[in-house]
């Protein structure tokens, strides 16, 4: 800006400042759009959740723009990409913010990259929506401009500590890689494992190597009977090709967002990958909403992220019209009026917008599940989905 | 100790896959004066090449020739038309342009493949175990692979005529020039030979574990840190390097965890060059 800036002759910089003052006349006569924003990894290790997470957030937009739009304003969706990367994601966060003026954010996906953008967010008083796990994230400062679907990894890591001892599990050992939720995962599953009586040992690793074999030497030197890979999907996959390689035969479990369809077709040989289980956050199974994510998304089966940020865009948009106000901070003080509490029950925008429009309060329940929120922003309640691959395919345990 | 001596040998195999681009980006450095960092975007082609040969039924051999050829030919083609012309002003400026055109192939293989990552379909086996260590045959294999590809490039600088003249180039590029040696085509030989190395090298790494865009950038350090380590400029340098560098990486974890891994790796370059500030094996091409 400051080359331009210096540039410009003053002729120019009078003529564009005359545009200037008489551009928000022009804006306001039209009704200023509400912009709001998906910032979802559309490339890097979120690169196979990110592209359809924001086209169902676009998807939703464009049918509430259809019966009107909110408070009579037109909503427009910019849509970036973090790159699973935090410093791309600060970047992107600094442009929608600063330029675009967008009022809330939603979808950011790894862990690292909400913490790098949370601070800018609650500094320009943008309202953030995350489908992050770490336990940091809802214990930054963040003064209510920040709240999650995705349960918090005491949650995760209880539930799932609780599924290996019901397998019978006494020896765990946690392998994860270096990410905010690394040492907690590891702290957590010990409390677990030494409640139930057994032994826990952890690691935290690289994720950038291309060979685990001396992390996997560690691990087994441990004799564990149960191994927790918390990983991504590239890391994962190289993870459990060493450990297949080393002989292991004990249990392995791992998230779902990890281990999925795309890692075993990767692997290409069954019995590497056979047995093993996956835990996941579990959408809302046989809810309206989740039918509509299905139809948006063109997926049969939408993964719970593209879930929640379908609930993202709903809810800041029923609080923009609860607020009567387009802002971030109208959002911070009206969301939980929309998502808790005993109003009328929705599971759509639409619906939910008619609704306020007509002076009634709503409870939104979503396709990821109840979206009731504490004070931290996490959410209350939520179910998991606990798979084992048999043959190449996942098979479903248990939702509970 | 077994858990010590397990790791040297993991750090072995890691290290023999390092060393080829590592090769390649050392020879192309001593000829072309300047560090080529777009190996991060040819080392992914490389791999991605070679997958592709791989998956409509070349062998191993035949897909490294593969993944050689095509890294070459593009490594050839960006240091013509961006890194070269820029070499005139500086180092520091096709440096950077090589970090550029790194990241337009990397991205142009996202656009060809998506962000997806790929395994080659090769059958996964379990390790042989000799007392308490472990070895895995495949990574023998693919290990043997490597030193052959480096005996074939030793033998190459050491006993052909374009060997002797990129080793000569290298050495002092006028005084090559006065014998005779036509630079240009020292310097297209140099790309085109290091640029296939290191798109093998992709492919190589690739082969154990998975390969997506970013499989070139996520080795681009080790490869740079092996070829200061032993030298910029020096082949065998290249390879002590990477082999220290493997070894190190793998060793690290025992002590300090693998998330230090990069700082072990950058805390042995700085040391080496503080002691020897022209590396392990100085500057000698060969």
């Amino acid at each position: 800006m400051q080359m331009i800036d210096l540039r410009m002759s003053r002729r120019a910089a009078l003529l564009g400042g005359a545009a200037a003052v008489a551009a928000p006349s022009v804006g306001r006569a039209q009704a200023e759009p509400i912009k709001i924003a998906t910032l979802t990894p559309l490339t890097g290790a979120g690169g196979s959740y990110g592209p359809v997470m924001a086209k169902v957030a676009a998807a939703v937009v464009e049918e509430v723009n259809a019966a009107g739009g909110v408070l009579g304003r037109k909503v427009v969706l910019v849509s970036e990409d973090d790159q699973t990367n935090p410093d791309a994601g600060v970047r992107a966060a600094r442009k929608l913010i600063d330029v675009d003026k967008v009022v809330a954010i939603v979808g950011t996906w790894a862990s690292s990259v909400t913490t790098a953008v949370a601070p800018l967010c609650w500094e320009s008083k943008t309202f953030l929506c995350t489908v992050s796990g770490a336990d940091s994230i809802t214990q930054l400062p963040h003064q209510g401009f920040l709240v999650r679907t995705q349960p918090n990894t005491v949650l995760q890591i209880t539930r799932t500590g609780a599924f290996l001892v019901s397998l019978g599990a006494k020896k765990i050992f946690t392998l994860v890689p270096q990410t905010p939720f690394a040492q907690s995962s590891i702290e957590i599953m010990n409390g677990v494992a030494k409640k139930a009586g057994g032994a826990h040992g952890g690691l935290i690793y690289d994720d950038k190597k291309t060979t685990y074999r001396t992390e996997v030497d560690q691990a087994l030197r441990f004799a564990p009977d149960a191994i927790l890979c918390a990983g991504y999907t590239p890391d994962t996959l190289v993870l459990l090709k060493d450990l297949y390689r080393a002989g292991y035969k004990g249990k392995i479990i791992g998230q779902g967002y990890a281990i999925n369809q795309k890692l075993i077709e990767q692997v290409g040989q069954n019995e590497v990958v056979e047995g093993v289980y996956t835990y996941a956050p579990s959408t809302a199974e046989g809810s309206a909403a989740l039918e509509r994510v299905k139809k948006m998304s063109g997926l049969a089966n939408p993964d719970p992220y593209t879930s929640q940020v379908y609930d993202h865009v709903n809810m800041v948009l029923m609080a923009i019209a609860t607020a009567k106000q387009a802002s971030g901070a109208a959002i911070k003080d009206n969301i939980r009026k929309v998502t808790q509490g005993s109003g009328k029950p929705v599971d759509n925008a639409l619906d939910g917008l008619k609704a306020i429009a007509a002076g009634e309060k709503v409870d939104y329940a979503g396709a990821s599940g109840p979206c009731d929120f504490d004070d931290k922003g996490d959410i209350l309640d939520c179910k998991f989905r606990y798979e084992q691959i048999k043959a190449g395919k996942p098979v479903l345990v248990k939702i509970a | 100790m077994d858990l010590v001596l397990q790791a040297v040998i993991n750090g072995l195999v890691s290290g023999a896959l390092l060393a080829v681009p590592a090769i390649g980006f050392t020879a192309m450095f001593a000829v072309l004066r300047f560090p080529n960092f777009s190996v991060s975007g040819v080392a992914t082609l490389g791999a991605f090449a070679g997958y592709q040969a791989y998956a409509v039924g070349f062998e191993v051999a035949g897909s490294l020739a593969v993944a050689f050829a095509v890294a070459g030919v593009v490594g050839l083609f960006l240091d013509r038309v961006a890194h070269l012309p820029l070499v005139k002003q500086g180092a520091l400026p096709a440096a950077i342009a090589s970090i550029a055109s790194g990241l337009v192939l990397e991205n142009l293989v996202r656009l060809g493949f998506g962000n997806d990552m790929r395994g080659y379909d090769r059958p996964i086996a379990r390790d042989l175990h000799f007392g308490d260590i472990r070895i895995n045959p495949q990574q023998t294999e693919t290990m043997g692979v490597a030193l052959a590809i480096m005996l074939v490039v030793f033998a190459a600088l050491a006993f052909t005529r374009i060997g002797k003249a990129m080793r000569a180039s290298a050495d002092n590029p006028e005084l090559a020039a006065l014998k005779g040696i036509r630079p240009e085509r020292v310097a297209m030989m140099a790309s085109f030979v290091g640029m296939g190395l290191v798109g093998m090298g992709g492919m190589l790494l690739g082969l154990d574990s998975s390969i997506d865009p970013l499989t070139g950038a996520r080795i681009l350090l080790s490869i740079f840190g092996a070829a200061v380590l032993g030298g910029l400029g020096s082949a065998p340098g290249a390879v002590l390097g990477a082999f220290l560098i493997g070894i190190a990486e793998e060793l690290s974890v025992l002590v300090v965890g693998s998330p230090y891994r990069a700082a072990v790796g950058f805390f042995a370059i700085l040391i080496v060059l503080t002691v020897r500030p022209r590396g392990l094996l100085g500057e000698r091409a060969f």
